[in-house]
């Protein structure tokens, strides 16, 4: 864990080794304002980041990642070892945010259980296929837009399993679905970035001819 | 298998993998480079796993509410001594828990029900607070730029977002003095201020 240059709260490097994470918890425990600082140095990005994918706003995902970090120190006293810290504070987190998406009445899971005719009666329509195929890596920036504008619903499910690694009987668990339903909607979700990357290559391609 | 088919079953078995799948893929190219396009997303998708940085804000406002839920303790036995002062930080030092006193009187003569003119004397007395706060400022950053010049730049930053919350909470303040939400603000962001003085007092300058 690398302490933040020019910090307001850069916590002190003690000589040595740096402190185990083990160490930090039983300090942060005792009331250790370094030790809390350093905890959150090392999980605020993969929190925050959490926050960030889940809401695609970034004054929610600030307040967001700020609450899990206040509940996860206010129940460090109970926390035992018995999972790593790391998942503890991440499915902390990922209640943080559903409720906070419920309490929006977003739904959480996608309601569309079912799909709509057209889709389903024949193979998804292309976007200049020729022109806009996904070819080589894709743009972090785009796919990042992309998930932001995804549908609530398949949203949460892309980023749990596809960008924080959950598995379907978790999500399922987390969620409030079954299995199945976190099947499908992570298909659909991935069918509608499919789209939204195809569209943006596609409008970027016809300003490149037209320019 | 048909490509419906195979897009339907791609819900279940997610890469293309079954015997199936891997027979209609071998004769469909749409579909085969739709499940190539699908799984270019999912292995881009571990890009945008912790790529953010939340603002300097979140962590400033964790710290102050952990400090007012009392979880941090203040500092023990056998952490280094607090360096002193220049004799000018000596002077405007005793103007924060002087101000932290005048913030509780505020705070609790706003929460008390009053009326419109008093409200406007509140108002008035921020002022002379804001205009110390503006002194322990000049004063705070001298001494960090001559004591650590390289925390500087996070404490202009940390300064001037609280500076602008205050800004913002007074001119809501001044337009609506009955405005109990927008009193309360401008308390809480001066509480704020307040907080990041006595955390800087109370960690070392390296």
């Amino acid at each position: 864990m690398r302490p933040e240059k020019g910090s307001l709260t850069e916590p002190r490097q003690q000589q040595g080794t740096e402190p185990s994470e083990a160490e930090l918890i039983e300090r942060a425990k005792l009331g250790d304002a370094e030790a809390f600082q350093a905890l959150y140095e090392k999980h605020k990005r993969r929190v925050y980041s959490l926050c960030l994918r889940m809401t695609a706003n970034t004054a929610e995902a600030e307040d967001l990642a700020q609450e899990a970090f206040l509940q996860l120190y206010r129940k460090i006293a109970t926390f035992r070892g018995e999972s790593a810290f790391s998942t503890w504070l991440h499915r902390l987190s990922v209640n943080v945010v559903l409720m906070h998406l419920r309490k929006k009445s977003l739904p959480v899971v996608s309601l569309e259980e079912t799909t709509q005719g057209t889709e389903e009666d024949s193979p998804k329509r292309d976007f200049g296929a020729d022109d806009v195929a996904l070819a080589g890596s894709i743009d972090r920036m785009q796919l990042q837009r992309a998930v932001d504008n995804l549908p609530p619903g398949y949203r949460t499910i892309f980023v749990l399993h596809d960008i924080e690694g959950y598995e379907h009987n978790e999500i399922a668990k987390i969620a409030g679905c079954s299995i199945g339903n976190s099947k499908s909607q992570l298909h659909k979700a991935r069918m509608k970035l499919r789209d939204l990357l195809k569209m943006n290559r596609a409008e970027k391609a016809g300003k490149s001819r037209a320019g | 298998m048909n490509c419906v088919e195979l897009q339907r079953s791609l819900g279940e078995v997610e890469d293309g993998s079954s015997l199936e799948q891997r027979s209609h893929l071998r004769a469909c190219s749409a579909c085969s480079e739709l499940v190539r396009e699908l799984n270019l997303i999912v292995a881009a998708a571990s890009q945008l796993q912790a790529a953010d940085e939340p603002s300097p804000r979140v962590w400033n406002s964790i710290e102050i509410a952990l400090r007012q839920e009392g979880l941090i303790r203040p500092p023990g036995v056998g952490r280094p001594q607090v360096p002193s002062f220049s004799a000018r930080w000596g002077r405007a030092r005793w103007l924060v828990p002087a101000a932290a006193m005048l913030l509780l009187a505020l705070g609790i003569y706003v929460r008390r029900e009053s009326l419109p003119n008093q409200l406007a004397q509140q108002a008035a007395v921020a002022v002379p607070v804001a205009i110390a706060s503006d002194l322990d400022d000049d004063d705070l950053m001298q001494e960090v730029a001559a004591n650590s010049p390289a925390m500087k730049p996070q404490y202009e930053e940390n300064l001037r977002w609280v500076n602008e919350s205050i800004r913002d909470a007074q001119g809501v303040v001044d337009g609506s003095p009955n405005d109990m939400e927008a009193r309360r603000a401008l308390m809480d962001a001066y509480q704020q201020k307040s907080m990041l003085f006595e955390m800087a007092m109370d960690r070392s300058l390296p």
